[in-house]
């Protein structure tokens, strides 16, 4: 594979990590624009911590993911009251006040010789983790979808589980939830926190993927990315973020006659995908009724042996 | 003293422009309780036009305005039925998706139309100013204060004295109940689409003058400031819409004067955060917020 093959799907993967954590949200009815700043704040911890302290990078992931969700966390609780348009503005605040913030901090260290750290509108420059060690950009897409695979696993578990109903059930109605002796304050907190983890991880990816940051990538255009991807790829299951990164980057990035004309044919064909398919292409019905075919199917070859 | 009366009255003069597109805003989401984030880009795509037309014929400021407006009414038309009309009447995220989609498009369609990064856009009058006493005033701000001030004289007019303006107002208070007295509310949502282009794009052409020129950013300053304006007023508010983008106005001039530039748009957006954990309906429309979780409730 080229490098040019190779950044394309490094980018879808880094990207579907946003688009599961707004996907997440939107599971649990949440419309999140600001799904970006916990991208953005993963990757600066996590450049911090390789780049600055010399740490390992799965100490940088780690740090990335904890920062990105302990954060969202506590967002996750100041934004509890609100609802619908209400709370997706508010997160969209939010998420413009990191960037701005991140413009404006200035903290270097000197590391053997050479100022290290984030340099408000300059960026973050220098994480170069995966250089010193030589390692190629294939083995670092590995590591990606490695971790995109663990975090799939993961959603993927707990939308079977007790966990999983009990997200569903937020979105469809939140007040049924709570008259069922759940305790909706606790889940919605713990919703935004996950999904703050799985974005931060993705931004801590990021960073040492281009061995640069700058806040200006963490603007709103990712985080309503993010969420169109999660819509347009289906909210039937964890994978429908990737359906719609796929259709966004994979496809319309390769097919060359359209270059320069992308955002006009992807934007045409995603309206039209929602006036037929408003929960998107893999929504629960559908994904309910592939399910029953699969089980059916499968019962049958077993009948048959 | 002096300095923060003169920063005030700055702020209040731009943040008449703000409160004209949070108009915009308040009207559409009043009617239809959905968000158009196309709003800005269709403002910009309009504006792109008249600059168009600037650039290569050479035309008259009036043919600019006036294209500006027409085009973004007929953007957002084109808006109103891809992203409201036709997607079902139950999927508001979808529309909101959808429009966002739609942005994008709109905004690669005018960076099309007029590839470099800036363009000067022709002002109404040469940049001028005046003294009154110790205060220095800006003849094209003072214009589009004027501007604002008769926009919103027309539209309470529009809403309060015609029959229009009461088929817009029911349907907002109540969708089913203005149905059953017979109104139209698939035209009702078009119109208020039109009035709210309308809106845009006198705001945008009149902004766009005061800057004297115009670059692809346009659209996603326009959706935040009107958005953010709006939030601050009260969702669905009318006076809140006004009164949110003057107060966005005279926070943003006093964060630049005694902050510098680089606070400016973090202060708007910390002050609306704050606004929004503290009091969700922002200045007026805690009334209409309550109103709604009333509903909620009783269903």
């Amino acid at each position: 594979m080229d490098d040019y093959v190779i950044t394309v799907l490094s980018n879808i993967g880094m990207i579907s990590f946003i688009g599961l954590s707004a996907y997440l949200l939107l599971v649990t009815g949440e419309i999140s624009f600001g799904q970006q700043a916990y991208f953005g704040l993963g990757a600066y911890a996590a450049g911090a911590v390789t780049a600055m302290f010399l740490l390992p990078i799965w100490v940088g992931i780690l740090v990335g993911a904890c920062v990105a969700g302990g954060i969202a966390m506590v967002v996750g609780a100041l934004t509890l009251r609100l609802s619908g348009l209400y709370f997706s503005i508010s997160t969209l605040a939010f998420a413009e006040m990191v960037r701005l913030i991140l413009l404006i901090v200035h903290v270097q260290v000197e590391v053997e010789g050479e100022m290290v750290g984030p340099a408000g509108a300059e960026g973050f420059h220098g994480i170069r983790w995966m250089f010193e060690r030589d390692l190629s950009l294939a083995h670092f897409m590995l590591l990606i979808y490695g971790l995109l695979a663990l975090v799939l696993i993961v959603l993927l578990l707990v939308e079977r589980s007790r966990l999983g109903s009990v997200f569903r059930m937020l979105g469809s109605d939140d007040l049924l939830a709570e008259m069922q002796g759940l305790d909706t304050v606790r889940y919605r907190i713990l919703a935004a926190g996950v999904a703050g983890v799985i974005s931060g991880i993705g931004g801590a990816l990021y960073a040492h993927f281009t061995t640069y940051v700058e806040p200006q990538f963490f603007n709103v255009m990712l985080g309503v990315h993010a969420l169109a991807y999660g819509l347009i790829g289906g909210l039937g299951t964890a994978f429908g973020p990737f359906i719609g990164v796929a259709i966004d980057i994979g496809f319309l990035e390769s097919v060359r006659f359209i270059q320069g004309y992308r955002m006009i044919v992807f934007g045409g064909l995603a309206a039209v995908l929602l006036i037929f398919m408003p929960r998107g292409i893999l929504d629960e019905e559908r994904v309910h009724r592939l399910k029953t075919l699969f089980r059916r199917r499968n019962h049958a070859g077993a009948q048959r042996r | 003293m002096i300095d923060f009366i003169q920063n005030t009255v700055d702020g209040v003069m731009f943040g008449s422009s703000y409160a004209l597109l949070a108009i915009g805003f308040t009207i559409v989401f009043g009617v239809m309780r959905r968000l158009n984030l196309a709003f800005g880009a269709s403002i910009m795509l309009g504006a792109y036009m008249g600059t168009w037309l600037h650039v290569h014929y050479q035309v008259h400021v009036l043919v600019v305005a006036v294209t500006t407006v027409a085009c973004t009414v007929l953007v957002g038309i084109y808006v109103e039925r891809l992203c409201f009309h036709a997607v079902r009447r139950d999927a508001a995220l979808a529309s909101m998706v959808s429009s966002f989609v739609i942005w994008m498009q709109l905004e690669e369609a005018a960076i099309h139309l007029l590839p470099e990064r800036t363009y000067a856009f022709p002002g109404l009058f040469a940049a001028g100013s005046y003294e009154a006493g110790p205060f220095l005033f800006r003849t094209e701000q003072t214009a589009m204060l004027l501007l604002a001030a008769v926009m919103v004289g027309a539209l309470h007019l529009l809403l309060h004295r015609t029959r229009f303006g009461l088929a817009l107002r029911a349907t907002s208070e109540n969708p089913l109940a203005a149905a059953y007295m017979g109104i139209h509310r698939t035209w009702t949502v078009l119109c208020a689409f039109v009035l709210m282009s309308l809106a845009g794009g006198v705001a945008g052409f009149a902004i766009l003058a005061t800057d004297q020129q115009i670059t692809p950013f346009f659209g996603l300053w326009a959706t935040f400031k009107g958005l953010i304006a709006m939030m601050l007023g009260g969702m669905g508010s009318l006076p809140g819409a006004i009164l949110g983008g003057l107060l966005l106005g005279v926070v943003e001039a006093h964060a630049l004067w005694y902050l510098g530039a680089e606070y400016r748009d973090l202060s708007a957006f910390l002050l609306l955060f704050a606004m929004l954990v503290s009091r969700p309906g922002g200045l007026l429309g805690q009334r209409i917020l309550s109103r709604e979780e009333l509903a909620f409730r009783r269903v």
